[in-house]
């Protein structure tokens, strides 16, 4: 079943997300054109095209933190719980399924915010009259001699970035779930959560802390970042749980749609 | 075992009681008319039949189950407001319904889409109140549902549609199933009526078959409600 909510979900972000991107990929497009060709006369075309692209770039950062809210809000506490909670479907799938499908917009967000550097890259050298190459620029990528182990590190920070990303919508989730028990003032009770649950993390971290104060550093004092990044994924996939936890158990026990 | 059991049944919201120790025993194949005035529990007590609201106290059962996935399964529910997302057309949402429940006919819910000339590439939002309301109802009623929950069918719609409506509930159900209708237009599905439960400030003040009250009381379900409810 989390397959066919999945189904309908990812393209429930999309749609709203997309021609975003497209805005975005324009206005990056626009920015690398007109710094490139820009002279005294044109220099505020540079100014304008930079604004608008840090427009366009904060208004979907904004916009994917809200839907995250907002999809979860709506179809599983609001009107379209109506719908949602009377399908065949489990709780924990329902969760999943939100949670799955913000997790993958947050990185399809950074995947663009990257690509359109690259768009302001491309049209600087276009107007430079260098002409583009993306074999060109393959071959110089490939030609670079990289440090030892790099993939490792990529490997890790990645698994790292999704556990944080996933813990953070969670805590959102949780801090929305909670949120909704109150009868009055949901989205104020939501935002008290919320704070609760950063003082609650705040308070965790402290604790652990010194157990993994050492465990970071090399014999030789050299930093080991292995050890740092695996009690860091655990703390999240831990805090994840917890988050997981207190949503299904509101939703399953406590669910009060008025 | 009943189809649908509901063991003294109590809802609480803070100070207001809105269900009363309900207590009903409901079997398959009759119609059940939840009838009352407004804020007299009838939604509550759907939703709470959906899982949708946990009861105080007592609990209510489906096919001898909680409310749960195992009922959702066998539950087909028309909220009292519009729940699908509006984004969606006709087509977009036969196909969640058809994703979804094992037990929906796909060509019943487009015979019927058509005979109420809902178009199904329109988005739900460009849609009027009442066709949104006629389209819930067209993907409700397709399905092969044992237990049907509809809050307030026809409280949106135009006499015509009411007709079509309640044509539709009594052609589509079948004896296997039981129909609960909550609504407070008695006059219009006093005629599809099985069974009568009346509810009064959270409490079940009646519970009797539709003819008995004809033949017992000599007047009309309808009548009878008037007097009962009289402000």
């Amino acid at each position: 079943m989390l397959g066919k909510l999945l189904k309908y979900e990812i393209p429930a972000m999309g749609r709203k997300l997309l021609p975003l991107y497209a805005a975005w990929a324009a206005t990056a497009l626009f920015l690398g054109l007109t710094t490139q060709s820009a002279d005294s006369k044109t220099e505020f075309m540079v100014v304008i095209s930079a604004l608008l692209y840090t427009a366009v770039a904060t208004a979907i950062f904004v916009m994917t933190i809200i839907l995250i809210v907002q999809r979860y809000s709506n179809s599983l506490l609001g009107d379209e719980a109506y719908f949602n909670h009377v399908l065949p479907v489990s709780v924990s799938a329902h969760i999943g399924n939100k949670a799955i499908s913000a997790t993958l917009w947050v990185f399809v967000t950074v995947l663009v915010a990257i690509l359109t550097a690259i768009l302001i890259g491309i049209g600087a050298v276009i107007v430079a009259g260098q002409g583009f190459s993306l074999r060109e620029m393959i071959h110089d990528l490939l030609s670079v001699e990289w440090p030892e182990h790099l993939g490792l590190y990529i490997i890790e920070v990645l698994i790292m970035v999704i556990a944080s990303v996933v813990k953070t919508i969670m805590q959102i989730y949780a801090a929305v779930t909670i949120g909704h028990q109150a009868q009055n003032h949901t989205t104020l009770a939501s935002i008290g959560a919320y704070i609760v649950i950063l003082i609650f993390e705040s308070m965790v971290g402290r604790m652990l802390l010194p157990l993994f104060a050492h465990t970071g550093y090399c014999d030789d004092g050299c930093l080991n970042f292995t050890m740092i990044f695996i009690p860091g994924v655990i703390v999240s996939i831990a805090l994840s749980a917890v988050y997981f936890f207190i949503c299904k158990y509101l939703m399953e026990k406590h669910l009060n749609l008025n | 075992m009943a189809r649908i059991e509901i063991n003294h049944v109590t809802k609480q919201f803070g100070s207001l009681t809105a269900l009363d120790s309900v207590a009903l025993k409901l079997e398959k194949g009759q119609i059940v008319g939840l009838l009352g005035p407004n804020g007299s529990g009838k939604t509550t007590l759907i939703k709470i039949l959906n899982g949708l609201l946990q009861p105080t106290a007592g609990n209510v059962t489906i096919n001898g189950m909680e409310p749960g996935v195992g009922t959702k399964r066998v539950v087909a529910y028309l909220p009292d407001r519009n729940a699908l997302p509006d984004y969606m057309t006709a087509s977009q949402l036969m196909d969640i319904y058809q994703d979804f429940f094992e037990d929906f006919d796909r060509q019943k819910a487009e015979a019927m889409v058509d005979d109420l000339g809902i178009d199904r590439r329109q988005a739900m939002k460009k849609m009027s109140k009442g066709t949104k309301e006629k389209l819930q109802l067209c993907l409700v009623m397709a399905r092969q549902a044992e237990v049907y929950l509809l809050d307030e069918p026809i409280g949106g719609v135009d006499p015509a549609t009411r007709d079509y409506i309640l044509k539709t509930i009594i052609s589509n159900y079948n004896e296997d199933a039981v129909v609960i209708i909550s609504t407070h237009l008695i006059s219009d599905v006093e005629s599809v009526l099985d069974d009568v439960v009346f509810l009064k400030e959270g409490k079940v003040v009646l519970h009797q078959a539709a003819d008995e009250i004809r033949e017992e009381k000599g007047e009309s379900v309808d009548k009878l409600f008037r007097e009962v409810f009289k402000c």
